[in-house]
């Protein structure tokens, strides 16, 4: 599936998660995440990211998360809304 | 806190009163320039604002003994969403640097903090991938260079002098063009001026200078004509922002900048310069206009001289393609807007 506008999900309230998407200009996908639980957590929340981009067949594509301690299902949802909008 | 609502202002009716109300209690004014508001609402209790100009939020205060309650995020949230809506996908806020927290745990990062005020940047902003970008797409090479920040509105003989004399002084020149639409020249013109009139200058490139050197993001109070102490936290804010993030990312090592005898905010504006950028290992040269006639030549002298239709004065103040720019069919509605216009630029 193609990125074709720049698109967002979520919220910046504690618990979730605010996913900002657009297409990239290079190939590949970038993953910019800032969580209030970086230290614990970062890896598994851009973990959680990539697969969810990866089951959609997501190649090109420039995130931006803003997470407030979502669980992974909630990033999940976050994720897939926005890809979904960005079509 | 269930039953929080937020709404959005109608900035037409006394619903703005209000909100002006509530923002006194926190010192805070309502800036003239605000195009949208929210407020959060407890029945018909006001519990917490945010507004946005342009790509800075603004006005933000929640009320005292509820800070903490996630109103603050509500707010930002249906700002941000808004914000994404009309295709802008960054956002800034000024702050005092004790605010500093609580936009960090909205995650906002910081930019850049001097002692008055804290620049943060949120969205899809970040100044370090910006600054990157915009070498990459210079195609600028790594060497040692001097840079100059200029608005140019518009290029005149005085712009040439400084530009040629950091040429003569140095290997490497590259000039910053103002971005901000704000100017009677609209930027596109001003960029292709300053370009046509140092195209025979062979290490002389032009650049556009992007959302952080001297934007309303940067620097506010350089186009709402701002004095006393916000001007000089904006002038501070915008100096440190180049020596912290332009110019190791560009490898500059001297900046030019001219003598400013009229401008109160521009010769403020130096002062800021001087004080902070040799601390960040950067050179300032400062050169003393050009004069001609005994007046120094400066762009504001030449909107007087179209105003008053002085074209033999301004043949022999400004380079030849600004003047052949001048008469062309093109510069007429500019033309038109400098002689209707009482702004600053």
């Amino acid at each position: 599936m193609k990125i074709k506008a720049p698109a967002k999900a979520g919220t910046m309230e504690s618990n979730d998660i605010y996913i900002m998407i657009q297409p990239n200009d290079e190939d590949g996908i970038i993953i910019e995440l800032e969580s209030i639980v970086m230290k614990q957590f970062g890896k598994q929340i851009k973990q959680v990211i990539l697969e969810t981009l990866e089951s959609m067949e997501i190649k090109n594509i420039h995130v931006v998360a803003k997470d407030r301690g979502a669980l992974d299902y909630t990033i999940r949802a976050r994720v897939e809304t926005a890809v979904k909008r960005a079509m | 806190m269930q039953d929080i609502r937020i709404e959005k202002i109608d900035l037409n009716t006394n619903q703005r009163l209000e909100v002006e109300g509530f923002l006194s209690t926190f010192n805070l004014f309502f800036d003239k320039d605000i195009e949208y508001t929210v407020v959060a609402k407890v029945k018909d209790e006001i519990l917490g604002t945010c507004s946005y100009a342009g790509k800075v939020l603004k006005c933000f205060a929640v009320k005292e003994g509820l800070q903490g309650e996630g109103i603050a995020s509500k707010l930002v949230t249906h700002i941000i969403n808004q914000l994404f809506d009309r295709g802008i996908y960054e956002s800034f806020v000024f702050t005092e640097p004790k605010n500093l927290p609580i936009f960090k745990g909205l995650n906002y990062h910081e930019v850049h903090t001097v002692e008055e005020v804290s620049l943060l940047e949120g969205g899809m902003a970040n100044v370090k991938k910006y600054t990157e970008r915009m070498l990459m797409n210079s195609e600028l090479s790594a060497e040692k260079k001097a840079a100059l920040v200029m608005n140019c509105n518009p290029f005149t003989l005085g712009h040439r002098y400084l530009i040629e004399k950091a040429a003569e002084e140095n290997e490497e020149v590259v000039v910053f063009i103002v971005e901000e639409n704000r100017s009677l020249f609209p930027f596109e013109m001003r960029l292709e001026l300053v370009r046509k009139g140092t195209a025979d200058l062979e290490n002389v490139h032009v650049l556009a200078g992007g959302s952080y050197i001297i934007s309303s993001t940067t620097f506010p109070s350089y186009f709402l004509r701002l004095e006393g102490e916000r001007l000089e936290a904006y002038t501070k804010l915008d100096a440190g922002i180049f020596g912290k993030y332009i110019a190791p990312v560009f490898n500059i090592e001297k900046r030019y900048i001219g003598t400013e005898p009229y401008c109160r905010v521009t010769s403020q504006y130096n002062e800021a310069l001087l004080q902070i950028l040799p601390k960040q290992g950067i050179e300032i040269v400062e050169v003393d206009r050009l004069h001609v006639q005994d007046k120094a030549i400066s762009a504001s002298e030449i909107r007087r001289l179209i105003k008053i239709g002085d074209w033999h004065s301004i043949q022999s103040l400004v380079h030849s393609a600004t003047y052949g720019f001048l008469r062309s069919d093109e510069a007429k509605p500019i033309i038109e807007r400098i002689k209707r216009s009482d702004s600053p630029h």
